[in-house]
């Protein structure tokens, strides 16, 4: 503020405080007082945020009640969609197939998981490490790839139905993977390594005097598990089971790769295939993308009902605890055979069954014969070829983008809302917001503003970025929130009270201090958005294409052999390049925070 | 001193924070202190009284409810005419509780920060080396120019601060309880170099502590608060032989309470002890305190044990009481008497000869026994 009018607006506001019309003297005041520079600040990152997350809502439910054209006009507002939605089979068996589903799926994640967290964190279970390596290994391996990996082992030629065939009964398939049990197991595959992740902090944190005391009181182990363990463990478990449960829901690789072949469709599915029917039934799309919204938006409300209970249990004690670990005695070579089977499952067999399909000529049971035909074709089909080289670059710009973008503006929000300045509610629910969006939805969205815009980057690299963006930003605020909660305040008040403003602060107190938060905030989305596979599917151009959509792509095709190379070699690549770069980042680290 | 001529002037200061329901919300009520140049000023009181409240709209890191700051002919902050000066151009040093060393700099960035920063003027590559070296130099710290943050003790983090919060030269250093991170030997030591300090660049400093032996010790002002006021403001002497009201004599320095009821006016008033047969003659209580029950407060060093045959001097108290704990404290004996149901706390040097069970007279000078309403 300039000097001038600083006085006249003081002149103003003190002459009023004596005269008649003082009521204004407060509202004056209070102008005066604010902080402008913050609320400038606040304003522009609600609006940022607004724009991006707000506009795909809108267009959701606009398209969702508007008669649309062919060419994209209006031509007036009705209920069709929904009534066709309503009225038509697909909804009701898709929603059916979307609930059995998803409770079995997560029923399987759980049951793997828990048993697998419960033995590593509380019992004195042999080879721990192994678990801890399988799960992170397995965590960082694309969806498609393992799915692609599980439809070969559960499939016509994989190992499983022909072993049924040799030993038993030759002409027949025991096994169709193309159905919704093997859609349920291939999902609950999937989730378990999460879920025991999760699971696992949830029963370091819990207290072992607890169950110490109920075995001084004379209750058996199991007696103990039952009636205390579980007990204790029960909200966490429930907030859990709902959260695995939402992203069944949303999931879409599983059901697009095993369900859509054997024809049978979930919510997600049915929703891609209206969408991709020639011309697109996109008011259709939209009322069905609507009603999603809803689901997700209903159970995400539940769910954050649950954890909050769930925090409220949480045991956790002073410092100094060590949980006390049950002895197991001969248990203890179940459970480690429980561990290298989890091992296999997860990790051994699905790697070994990708290995195979890259090296067959074409997809063939693992036999001892059919080694003789070992090639390497697919390997040279991927590196000679320019096309996956572009799919490289492709997603490595565009994630890599992604991630920068959503850890700035997470630093300014996280900034924000972590330090509870103006507008902080407001910044943390609208950035939280895009978690409602199942990745379909959103690309459906995007698709449609992609359409309208006057800019032309429908079809581009820049529109699949923009999803990113959407999607990733809660994960990014969450990053930020919590390394903002680290610094303590007094650091950030020291600039302030030596001198420096709201953008010196930021710039040279909180971003440096934030550093290690931010980089790992970068490398979890980066890798995130390069697996990711359904928003790029919707919105790919042809010169816009990624890795992920590029192996859906050759998989529709029938080329297993060139997915499982072209995955093996992504995912080597993809492994390096995040080792190279948290090495850099801590070694930056370290050389600015000096140890 | 008239307001006009104070360098800090801070009147009718008001915040309050809506209160959560988790312990005192520790607002400020209406304090009011103005300071002359150069005057080392501390606020002491409990946690919650509102201490570090007054220090934070003092430096603008909390917006109060209502009054004015002031600083020399500046105006920090005044609520009528809607004047605030963000806290960035308030030219103000401050150590903080945690000292806040940025832990990503070195010791040379932390304390030219302020330098870079600064918005009245532009500081050129010279001086700003050369006034670092000027504040490293004035807390001991010169060898240390280039060390990371990260490897400094909590002493040397100490003295960063302090040379950070004095290298732009303010006209104002806020101290938030700067040694209370500190272990007890170094404490002490850093209370004197902080004084000689402050002492040496003259600047006007405001320091707030709940350690009453601190305040005591380093400040030239005190001022006592309680419940977001301020009680008492005064001189560290008067505090500590004056003070205003029952809880600052508690607060400040250990004493010996005792209950009674005023019998009688003027001269020959006394107060009746409640659990004990005898009466004390005190400083003169006003005439309206008769037949109150108050509260008097005698400091343990004011009472001198004696053997109960040796005569009473004069304008003295005496009680008969049992020594019931003698301890040995190395330089001193400490002891607790008990007359009656009363007990007190007494020194005595550490050649003084009681045991415990010994019979001893509690003997106190007359103008040493203060009186509160209770």
């Amino acid at each position: 503020m300039t000097g001038n009018s600083e006085i006249t607006l003081s002149k103003v506001a003190s002459g009023r405080v004596n005269g008649p019309a003082r009521l204004s003297g407060p509202v004056l005041r209070y102008f005066r007082l604010v902080d402008y520079p913050l609320i400038a600040l606040s304003t522009a990152i609600i609006v940022v945020i607004g724009l991006l997350v707000l506009p795909p809502i809108w267009t959701l439910i606009r398209t969702s009640f508007a008669n649309t054209m062919p060419n994209l006009s209006t031509a007036g507002f009705t209920l069709d969609h929904y009534i066709n939605l309503v009225t038509g089979r697909n909804l009701a068996v898709s929603a059916v197939n979307s609930i059995g589903f998803a409770t079995c799926a997560t029923a399987l994640s759980l049951i793997i998981g828990g048993i697998l967290a419960w033995l590593i964190e509380r019992t004195d279970a042999p080879l721990k490490g192994l678990a801890y390596v399988t799960t992170i290994v397995s965590l960082g391996t694309p969806y498609i790839l393992y799915v692609t990996a599980w439809l070969y082992l559960l499939g016509r030629a994989g190992p499983f139905n022909d072993l049924y065939r040799t030993w038993i009964d030759p002409t027949s398939t025991p096994f169709n993977v193309n159905s919704l049990t093997g859609m349920i197991l291939i999902e609950g595959f999937l989730w378990s390594p999460l879920v025991f992740l999760l699971l696992s902090s949830t029963f370091r944190a819990a207290n072992a005097d607890m169950e110490e005391a109920a075995r001084m009181s004379g209750a058996s182990i199991l007696d103990t598990i039952r009636l205390i363990s579980i007990k204790l463990a029960r909200p966490a478990l429930l907030a859990l089971a709902l959260f695995v449960f939402i992203r069944n829901i949303e999931a879409f690789e599983v059901p697009a790769l095993v369900g859509m072949p054997g024809r049978v469709d979930v919510l997600t599915t049915e929703l891609y295939k209206s969408i991709k029917e020639v011309p697109p039934r996109i008011g259709y799309a939209s009322a069905f993308s609507v009603v999603m919204l809803i689901i997700v938006g209903a159970l995400l409300l539940l769910y954050g009902r649950i954890s909050k209970q769930a925090e409220r249990y949480a045991s956790i004690t002073g410092k100094g605890f060590r949980p006390r670990p049950f002895a197991l005695g001969r248990g203890r070579w179940i459970a480690g055979f429980v561990i290298l089977v989890n091992f296999a499952i997860v990790l051994a067999l699905p790697i070994s069954a990708i290995l195979w399909t890259s090296l067959m000529p074409f997809v063939r049971p693992m036999r001892w014969v059919a080694l003789g035909t070992t090639t390497i074709k697919h390997y040279e089909a991927v590196v000679s070829s320019p096309y996956y080289l572009g799919l490289a670059l492709n997603t490595l710009v565009v994630s890599a983008a992604t991630a920068t973008v959503v850890m700035l503006l997470a630093l300014v929000a996280g900034w924000l809302a972590a330090r509870r300045k103006p507008g902080a509610a407001m910044i943390d629910q609208l950035i939280t917001m895009p978690l409602v969006f199942p990745g379909l939805v959103l690309g459906i969205a995007l698709l449609e503003i992609g359409l309208r815009l006057p800019i032309p980057i429908y079809g581009t690299l820049w529109l699949i970025g923009l999803a990113f963006v959407i999607r990733y930003m809660p994960y990014g605020m969450r990053y930020a929130y919590s390394g903002v909660m680290q610094i303590h305040s007094e650091l950030e008040q020291a600039a302030s009270v030596s001198g420096a403003n709201i953008r010196e602060s930021l710039r040279l107190i909180v971003g440096p201090l934030l550093i290690p938060a931010l980089t790992s905030g970068w490398l979890f989305i980066f890798l995130i958005a390069a697996k990711e596979m359904s928003l790029p599917l919707l919105l790919a151009g042809p010169s816009s294409q990624t890795i992920s959509v590029a192996m859906f792509d050759l998989w529709a095709n029938g080329q297993g052999g060139e997915v499982a190379a072209l995955g093996l070699m992504w995912v080597t690549f993809m492994t390096i390049v995040a080792t190279i770069f948290y090495r850099v980042a801590r070694r930056l680290s370290l050389t600015s925070f000096g140890h | 001193m008239s307001a006009a001529e104070a360098d800090l002037d801070v009147s009718h200061l008001s915040k309050t924070f809506p209160n959560t329901g988790e312990g005192p919300a520790g607002g400020v009520q209406g304090a009011s202190f103005a300071l002359a140049s150069g005057t080392f000023f501390t606020l002491l009181g409990p946690s919650g009284c509102g201490k570090t409240t007054t220090l934070r709209c003092i430096a603008g890191l909390e917006r109060p409810d209502s009054g004015i700051i002031r600083l020399g002919d500046r105006v920090f902050f005044d609520h009528a005419s809607g004047t605030n000066v963000p806290l960035n151009l308030r030219n103000i040093g401050m150590v903080f509780q945690s000292y806040a060393i940025w832990p990503h700099m070195t010791v040379f960035e932390n304390v030219a920060f302020p330098l870079r920063v600064a918005k009245d003027r532009r500081y050129g590559r010279d001086e700003i080396d050369r006034r670092v070296d000027e504040a490293l130099d004035s807390v001991e710290l010169l060898g240390l120019k280039s060390r990371s943050a990260t490897r400094l003790s909590g002493g040397q983090q100490q003295r960063v601060a302090l040379a950070r919060a004095i290298v732009r030269k303010p006209r104002l250093l806020l101290l938030d309880e700067p040694l209370s991170n500190l272990d007890a030997a170094l404490r002490e030591e850093m209370r004197k170099e902080l004084k000689k300090l402050q002492a040496q660049i003259g600047v006007t400093t405001v320091y707030v502590t709940h350690d009453q032996a601190e305040a005591l010790e380093m400040s030239d002002r005190i001022a006592v608060m309680q419940q977001g006021r301020i009680v008492q403001l005064a001189s560290p002497r008067d505090i500590y032989r004056n003070p205003s009201n029952a809880f600052v004599a508690g607060f400040v320095g250990s004493t010996n309470w005792l209950k009674g009821i005023v019998r009688g006016a003027g001269p020959d008033a006394v107060v009746k002890l409640d659990n004990s047969p005898s009466s004390l003659r005190c400083i003169q209580p006003n005439a309206e305190l008769e037949g109150r029950s108050v509260l008097v407060s005698v400091r343990p060093e004011k009472i001198t044990l004696r053997d109960v045959r040796s005569a009473v001097p004069d304008r003295t108290n005496r009680l008969i009481g049992r020594v019931s704990f003698a301890g040995f404290a190395g330089g001193s004996m400490r002891y607790q008497v008990s007359s009656n149901e009363l007990k007190f706390e007494a020194y005595g040097s550490s050649e003084s000869i009681w045991n415990e069970g010994d019979e001893v007279g509690v003997d106190f000078a007359t103008d040493a026994a203060s009186i509160f309403e209770s």
